[in-house]
């Protein structure tokens, strides 16, 4: 199974797909990024990096969705109370269902540090911080919410029981708790009840994205743990890493409630089954590393132009299509994250990335381009985990079986070389494989 | 005071080529710093009351042949002599792209300065000549030796021309000098200028000069030469080039052309503007079929000296302070636009229009750089709150009621400007930066002075445009008040029928 | 005859199950005429999991439940019934997937070590690999690995 490196198999004829070299590699267990001691350690330096502001991420997606719910103004959604920040995550610290970060369970210390102080480094009233983006900027989050919620048809039981009625019940229920001394709102409810629905659609999402990531920040420390301690030998190593996590978590129940003066109300309880695989890391990937939408300003949403595809399931603008060198220009919300990231960056990326381009006038840049590396490399553990899930092993004795395989990983790969729409000049699976590429 | 201003730079030029390379620079720092201040003293003790000749110096050289060192400062050299000691100034001490033989390229640069100063000041139609042969040949090396692949081409072609034009207007003063119903030649511009010459000696004379003023500023078909030397000459080498040297053709043109043959310029003048409007629409539809950005901005540079041919054609009050701000203002638009073209070709190494692309990007391309060549490219396209709109507008609007045709014209190659200005802000600024190759070096803040200063200067005179144009305002009006007015050249026009 | 549970308890090499049914109170489900078509994991099948899946999945009974209702399905199937049919719905929803020959029987990625076991209430044919659902776009993508790039697209 994944946890065990296979040496390269010969019983199948060389591959004759596009990226034949990537698929022979991941044939022998590899990842799409090239097994590299530089790729080790960008990779690694940015799940750290993106570790940090994703334990706030989690947090406040758990409290918009729990707490704030449908406040028609929400106007202080990313301050987050100690409450959520004291939260204590299911798989770090002693009391973990799964202890997979070592480390403990409330929020990371240098993110409140860096809550407390910011960039300025001052202490000044939050809301000054806030205005001047001296914080973590919850609109990335969020832009991800909204394409998971935007991009139908993603798998998982979820989507189709939102559209059911008992959950239009759950949900009923819950936002009469929720205005109950608001008359205002609820005789709006009353004018558009399918609006508030629609809201409390977009709540459950917030509560889906936040449970997935409330996986993957433990996951991602302790492999910057891991790498600290010199545990990992290389790419694969990282992402074998990844491949067990995702099958340890597959399980994780996905759900969405909220707390309404001192109760709790399920909109999508635990006992429906939903999981953390099917119903959140799938979508999750698919609508945020491969689909997303395009900026406005890098594309023309005119039709005639016809650069956005009409069919949604042709959206090619996720992290391992984008173009990273426009981050910082207007209007390219993943300047945020990549800002965000640039706080926690460890000290050897630091001064990896002063050696090259224009070092710390670019490096919102550089690290982006490093993020990409570790999203192929997340989409590989993801590719790889699906294959030991629903197929075979690397070393399968069975011809059949190796040929399923190599169907599943060319499959996977056309998505790249995809000529449509110009997905695969788009793509950036080629540049990765070089190192110059930063 | 004037000879100061130029043996100064030569007093410079010879210290700093005894000076080890770093001393050599710091001399031509110096050098060029206090002929700037000298030259805002200039500016501070000028008489704005007078349209004569101020300071003047007279020393006798070689009285039998004519030849005196007489100088003197107007309203006409005064704008041209302080662009100069600017545009000489930006290049000594900010530029860091001559790297081999600096000493040299400093010495160079404080002679031609020197050289052009001597130009504009000379008040002697042999001295003038002179000095106009004189830094013929630092120019010619500084193309030579700092130029791109064909420099030596370039730096050839630009010396024949320019050395055909020189003959020329030797030509011309000689024949002045000969004609003129004096005991012995005249070449004393006082002088010249209270001849009366028969009509036809005008013609004749006036078109040797214009023919040779003509090569140099230059205006179409003669500007032949002009595309490959600034195309091949190093970025501060085109700032001097396109920013003086050529202003030298349009001054001679004032001085000596509108100056010397007031009735002959009148009767040709018709055919001057029609000439200047082709001229104009002929550098902008040339410039638009450009891919080179380089060689864009020297084929904008053809249409705009139009203007000033437009400007002297007209000769109204208002066009001529129109043609002298035009002169300024392309001066440092041209100047500034050269700058930045150097600057990407440096970082981008190409400066193929094709291959450009997305250079506003924040992180990895040049937005400062970008957005002042939009800055620039707008102001060279007469945007309003620029100098170029200044410049322009006065010549209009000092032209149309003389010439309508000509001026309607040269609107409409304003126009043409604007759509490759846009191409060329489309091609090279927006868009994306390709991954594979975009990985510039960034720009250093000292890169980007002088480019700042010069868009200081744009914008700050397009706001108030009274400090450009207060020197020559009463010189233009003399200059204009001179020529016949229009009963007398229909009267002169009856006669030659 | 014996319930499929009560065959499941009988053999040791079902123990992971059999906690596995009875934490998820599925006991009585099983128990119940059905009748019911079990692919019934062996030990080893669970033991290939990484370490944690079962864990998280002990500690989450609805989750659970969910991944062992996908290894029934409702109705008496043999692997005779079984041929020539590509796929049967599971309890849980999604199809499980059928290759059968006349030497071979897999289910998903699972091979059948032994199958028809007759039950009271049903069948129960062993496999070796715990199986997992497929999700929507496992199909295309196997088609498009299959046909090549030239087929433009998959309707995922």
């Amino acid at each position: 199974m994944p946890s065990t490196l296979i040496e390269p198999t010969t019983k199948l004829p060389p591959s004759t797909h596009p990226f034949a070299e990537i698929i022979h590699r991941l044939e022998r267990g590899g990842s799409m990024l090239p097994d590299t001691e530089e790729n080790l350690m960008q990779i690694i330096g940015l799940y750290k990096a993106y570790a940090i502001p994703m334990d706030f991420y989690w947090r406040d997606l758990l409290y918009i969705a729990e707490r704030v719910f449908l406040d028609p103004v929400p106007a202080f959604k990313y301050f987050l109370p100690k409450e959520y920040l004291e939260l204590a995550n299911h798989y770090a610290g002693d009391n973990a269902d799964l202890r997979i970060w070592r480390g403990y369970a409330t929020a990371h210390k240098e993110l409140l540090e860096f809550i407390e102080k910011g960039e300025l480094k001052a202490r000044i009233p939050k809301l000054f911080h806030h205005f001047y983006h001296d914080r973590i900027n919850m609109e990335f989050a969020e832009e991800c919410m909204r394409a998971m919620f935007w991009h139908r048809n993603m798998g998982g039981l979820l989507e189709p029981y939102m559209d059911s009625a008992e959950y239009k019940q759950n949900a009923d229920r819950a936002i009469r708790a929720y205005f109950r001394d608001n008359p205002i709102m609820l005789g709006l409810y009353k004018l558009f009840p399918d609006m508030f629905i629609e809201q409390c659609r977009q709540a459950t999402m917030y509560s889906v994205l936040g449970l997935f990531w409330e996986v993957m920040c433990p996951v991602f420390l302790e492999m910057s743990d891991i790498y600290d301690e010199g545990g990992f030998k290389g790419v694969p190593d990282a992402m074998n890493f990844l491949v067990n996590g995702i099958f340890a978590i597959a399980g994780r129940p996905i759900y969405h409630r909220v707390y309404i003066r001192g109760e709790w109300y399920d909109i999508v309880p635990k006992s429906k089954g939903f999981t953390w695989l099917y119903e959140a890391a799938f979508p999750y990937v698919e609508a945020v590393f491969y689909r997303t939408s395009p900026f406005r300003g890098t594309k023309s949403y005119n039709a005639q132009a016809r650069e956005v595809p009409d069919d949604q399931n042709d959206f090619h603008y996720g992290i391992l299509y984008a173009d990273k060198f426009p981050v910082a220009s207007a209007g390219i919300p993943p300047t945020l994250l990549h800002q965000d990231m640039y706080h926690f960056l460890p000290q050897y990326l630091v001064d990896y990335y002063q050696k090259f381009c224009r070092g710390a006038d670019d490096m919102l840049i550089q690290l982006g381009v490093s993020f990409q590396r570790s999203m192929y490399n997340v989409t590989s553990a993801v590719i790889q985990a699906g294959r030991a899930a629903f197929l075979y092993p690397l070393d399968d004795p069975n011809p059949r079986h190796l040929w399923a395989n190599r169907y599943y990983f060319e499959g996977q790969l056309n998505r790249f070389a995809n000529p449509k729409y110009g997905m695969n000049k788009a793509a950036r699976i080629l540049a990765i494989q070089s190192q110059d590429y930063r | 005071m004037l000879s100061t201003l130029i043996w100064l730079p030569i007093g410079g030029a010879t210290i700093a080529s005894f000076c080890s390379a770093k001393w050599a620079r710091i001399v031509a720092i110096l050098t060029s710093s206090a002929i700037l201040f000298l030259h805002v003293l200039l500016l501070r003790q000028f008489n704005l009351g007078t349209g004569e000749f101020q300071f003047s110096e007279n020393l006798p050289w070689l009285p039998n042949i004519g030849l005196n060192y007489t100088l003197g400062v107007d309203g006409l050299s005064l704008p041209l002599l302080v662009l100069n000691a600017l545009l000489t100034w930006l290049v000594l001490c900010f530029d860091r792209e001559v790297k081999e033989r600096p000493r040299l390229f400093y010495v160079l640069i404080l002679l031609i300065h020197a050289g052009l100063s001597g130009a504009f000041l000379a008040l002697n139609t042999l001295l003038f000549l002179l000095f106009y042969e004189i830094e013929l040949i630092p120019l010619y090396l500084v193309i030579a030796i700092w130029g791109s692949k064909q420099k030596n081409y370039a730096a050839t072609k630009f010396l024949i021309f320019t050395a055909v034009s020189g003959i020329l207007i030797l030509a011309g003063f000689l024949g002045l000098a000969w004609v003129a119903p004096a005991p012995k030649p005249v070449f004393d511009y006082q002088s010249l200028r209270s001849l009366s010459l028969p009509v036809t000696a005008q013609i004749v004379l006036l078109l040797l000069l214009v023919a040779g003023f003509a090569i140099k500023a230059p205006f179409v078909p003669f500007h032949t030469w002009l595309p490959d030397t600034y195309v091949e000459s190093a970025t501060p080498v085109v700032m001097i080039l396109g920013g003086v040297v050529a202003k030298m053709g349009t001054y001679g043109l004032f001085r000596f052309c509108v100056g010397l043959f007031p009735e002959a310029w009148s009767l040709l003048s018709p055919w001057f503007a029609l000439w200047a409007g082709l001229g104009i629409l002929y550098g902008a539809v040339t410039a638009i079929a450009q891919k080179d950005i380089k060689r864009m901005v020297a084929y904008s540079s053809i249409g705009h000296m139009s203007y000033v041919l437009l400007a002297a054609a007209a000769v109204t009050p208002l066009s001529l302070v129109g043609g002298i701000a035009q002169m300024v203002s392309h001066g440092l638009i041209l100047a500034l636009l050269f700058n930045l073209v150097g600057i990407i070709e440096k970082k981008v190494g190409t400066r193929e229009l094709d291959v450009l692309n997305g250079l506003l990007n924040p992180l990895r391309g040049f937005p400062t750089v970008s957005a002042l060549l939009i800055l620039g490219g707008m102001a060279s396209a007469g945007i309003p709150g620029m100098v170029g709109f200044i410049a322009e507008f006065l010549v209009f609007q000092g032209s149309f009621s003389k010439f309508p045709l000509p001026t309607l014209l040269a609107i409409l190659g304003t126009g043409l400007t604007a759509v490759y200005f846009v191409i060329l802000l489309n091609r090279t600024c927006f868009g994306k930066l390709d991954n594979k190759t975009a990985y510039y070096p960034k720009v250093l803040s000292s890169e980007k002075l002088p480019a700042f200063v010069l868009t200081t200067l744009i914008v700050f005179l397009g706001i108030q445009p009274h400090w450009l144009v207060t020197w020559s305002e009463t010189t233009a009006q003399k200059i204009s008040s001179r020529l016949p007015s229009n009963a007398i050249v229909q009267l002169i026009n009856l006669q030659q029928q | 005859m014996a319930t499929i549970v009560d065959i499941a308890v009988s053999n040791p090499d079902f123990s992971t199950l059999v906690t596995a049914v009875s934490a998820a109170n599925l006991v009585d489900a099983l128990n119940s005429p059905g009748p019911f078509t079990v692919f019934a994991p062996v030990n080893k099948a669970f033991e290939k999991l990484p370490p944690g899946t079962i864990t998280t999945l002990v500690q989450n009974i609805p989750q659970l439940t969910r991944i062992l209702t996908y290894h029934v399905a409702a109705g008496r199937y043999t692997k005779n019934d079984l041929r020539g049919r590509e796929s049967i719905p599971s309890l849980e929803g999604t199809p499980i997937d059928l290759y059968i020959t006349a030497a071979e029987f897999e289910v998903n990625n699972a091979t059948v070590i032994a199958a028809d076991i007759e039950a009271d209430n049903g069948i129960i044919h062993v496999i070796d690999t715990v199986i997992l659902m497929r999700p929507h776009w496992f199909h295309p993508i196997m088609r498009w690995g299959k046909e090549g790039i030239k087929s433009e697209g998959v309707v995922v």
